[in-house]
């Protein structure tokens, strides 16, 4: 039986900023003040108790400088804990694509949702000028 | 027409004199959520393939030297107990008692070892990520069956019958100088064992299936209460989150308010020490021992995480079968279904652990750490619906899987 993480969607003040995400078939995305991350699963499809993958990238937006690195994590808020497993992130192949250097690509693995119920992706982007947290919600059925 | 609208009256008449719908009436209809929900726990059997990590899984040779194996009061110290003393086939392979008895009384209950091939982790603390290590934790722990590797080693080698079985199982003769490596052939085999034991299908799973075919008639036959305990089971109890799937566990594990101190005065950390000991252990699947070449089933001891969370935490059972395994909890505190159905009525959060924050206003606060368990304050007839939903997840009879084959002669 396969379960399926519905994505909730939130329309996005940047829809504008069609390069970030754009050699990702299927990717949603999540923002803070100064990043736009898309990311897609894989498989793409979430099921309850079962190890996934997430391949984003983070895109800088305006003057904000290119991203040094992401932590990510997930949330349930309604029960107030989080994965029981750590997600480890690489950057992913052609990390920095030359012609847009403000983007950065990534791939993070074994991350696991064990529940289903309400559960809030984060993303925290690491640049020059700190650390910001780009959050998304979905819920797992 | 005049003689219509009598009978019209009469029905309106005898509608309002028609008692609300009574206490023990059942749910006519799910709403489309709880049947989503409910839907969830099967099909049943679920698909399986053979263990990567276990050359042997799934092997018939393998298999027979497992049930062997299992049935040999050779393999504890005093040879007075196999495998089957406390994983008694009977009993749905779990033992009936309080806590379990090896060379000693044991900190924890007798798990049943029935549908333990869908597991992700091992024993009560998750303390394995395989089956065949875990098989070896009895065999090799002082308390329980107190043998050494080179006991074992020994045994399998000087005995001619099980020699013959372990060189038919793995293609080869026990190795006479690597006691570690018999050792775990043993685990291997004892793991394709156990990998059979599968439980059959339960009215619930009858009734579910009628449910995804919208077959009335056959649903009819599902008794009423239960019904109205699998309402409480997927709605307001929650119980479905943890209790997820068609083998009822989402496989993790989770704090629930149940006392943790042993006899000793000493306390059991539960998930907290299994992953210490996962870790530190030469038999899990990142170690040397597993036959994954490519680790794909390592991920998750990979990722897990330790951490205060962890305390106090152990793994959420199945629910298959559950009528036939009491008593209930880590440590058998409690002896039947109504006490663990009252036990989630009642929970007292105070035995939790907490955490201290502050709240959008500035105000302190003091949480459990995970706040998805809260009293359900059941009524009597709910905690009585809740249990006869319960008792409806265990097979009528043994399924064949779980009956002890005939051995046959190794030669």
């Amino acid at each position: 039986m396969r379960i399926i993480g519905v994505l909730m969607l939130v329309a996005s003040s940047f829809a504008s900023a069609a390069p970030c995400g754009a050699d990702l078939r299927g990717a949603v995305t999540a923002e803070s003040a100064n990043y736009l991350v898309a990311f897609r699963t894989q498989p793409p499809r979430i099921a309850v108790g079962k190890h996934f993958s997430v391949e984003f990238e983070t895109c800088a937006k305006g003057d904000a400088p290119a991203s040094t690195g992401v932590a990510v994590d997930a949330f349930m808020p309604e029960h107030g804990h989080g994965m029981n497993y750590r997600a480890v992130v690489k950057p992913a192949a052609g990390a920095k694509p030359a012609d847009a250097p403000t983007i950065a690509r990534y791939r993070a693995d074994g991350l696991m949702f064990h529940m289903p119920g309400r559960w809030d992706f984060y993303f925290d982007v690491r640049s020059a000028s700190g650390t910001e947290r780009a959050t998304r919600s979905i819920v797992l059925e | 027409m005049r003689r219509a609208l009598v009978v019209w009256a009469a029905v309106v008449i005898a509608a309002a004199c028609v008692p609300p719908a009574a206490a023990d009436s059942p749910p006519t209809e799910f709403t489309r959520d709880e049947v989503r929900r409910i839907l969830r726990h099967g099909p049943w059997p679920q698909p399986w393939s053979p263990d990567p990590s276990n050359r042997v899984s799934g092997r018939a040779a393998a298999i027979a030297l497992g049930e062997r194996l299992f049935f040999d009061q050779r393999l504890s110290t005093d040879g007075a107990r196999s495998c089957a003393s406390c994983h008694v086939p009977a009993k749905s392979f779990a033992d009936g008692l309080k806590l379990g008895i090896g060379v000693d009384e044991l900190d924890r209950n007798t798990p049943s070892l029935v549908n333990v091939r869908y597991n992700r982790w091992f024993g009560w603390d998750g303390g394995n990520d395989n089956l065949w290590a875990q098989s070896l934790r009895p065999l090799l722990d002082a308390r329980e069956f107190g043998m050494t590797e080179g006991g074992i080693a020994a045994l399998i080698r000087a005995d001619a019958a099980l020699a013959c079985a372990y060189r038919r199982a793995f293609g080869a003769p026990p190795a006479p100088a690597d006691d570690e490596a018999v050792v775990v052939a043993v685990g291997k085999a004892l793991a394709a064992y156990q990998e059979t034991l599968v439980s059959g299908r339960t009215p619930f799973d009858d009734f579910r299936d009628a449910l995804a075919r919208g077959d009335r008639r056959a649903m009819a036959s599902y008794p009423a209460n239960a019904r109205r305990g699998l309402r409480i089971f997927v709605g307001k109890g929650a119980c479905s989150v943890c209790h997820f799937g068609p083998n009822f566990t989402n496989g993790e594990f989770h704090e629930i308010g149940i006392p943790v101190l042993r006899k000793l005065g000493t306390v059991d950390w539960g998930r907290y020490q299994g992953i210490k000991m996962l870790q530190a252990s030469r038999f899990n699947l990142e170690g040397p021992y597993s036959d994954d070449a490519r680790r794909s089933t390592a991920v998750g001891s990979r990722h897990v995480v330790l951490g205060p969370q962890n305390y106090e935490q152990f793994k959420i059972p199945s629910l298959r079968n559950v009528a036939a395994t009491a008593p209930y909890m880590h440590n058998g505190h409690l002896a039947t279904l109504r006490d663990v159905v009252r036990h989630y009525s009642e929970i007292d959060l105070a035995l939790m652990h907490q955490v201290h924050l502050y709240d959008n206003d500035g105000v302190p606060q003091t949480l459990p750490v995970d706040q998805i368990l809260k009293p359900l304050n059941l009524s009597a007839l709910e905690i009585d619906d809740v249990v006869a939903f319960l008792n409806t997840l265990t097979e009528k009879s043994a399924a064949p899987s779980l009956r002890r084959r005939t051995a046959t002669a190794c030669r």
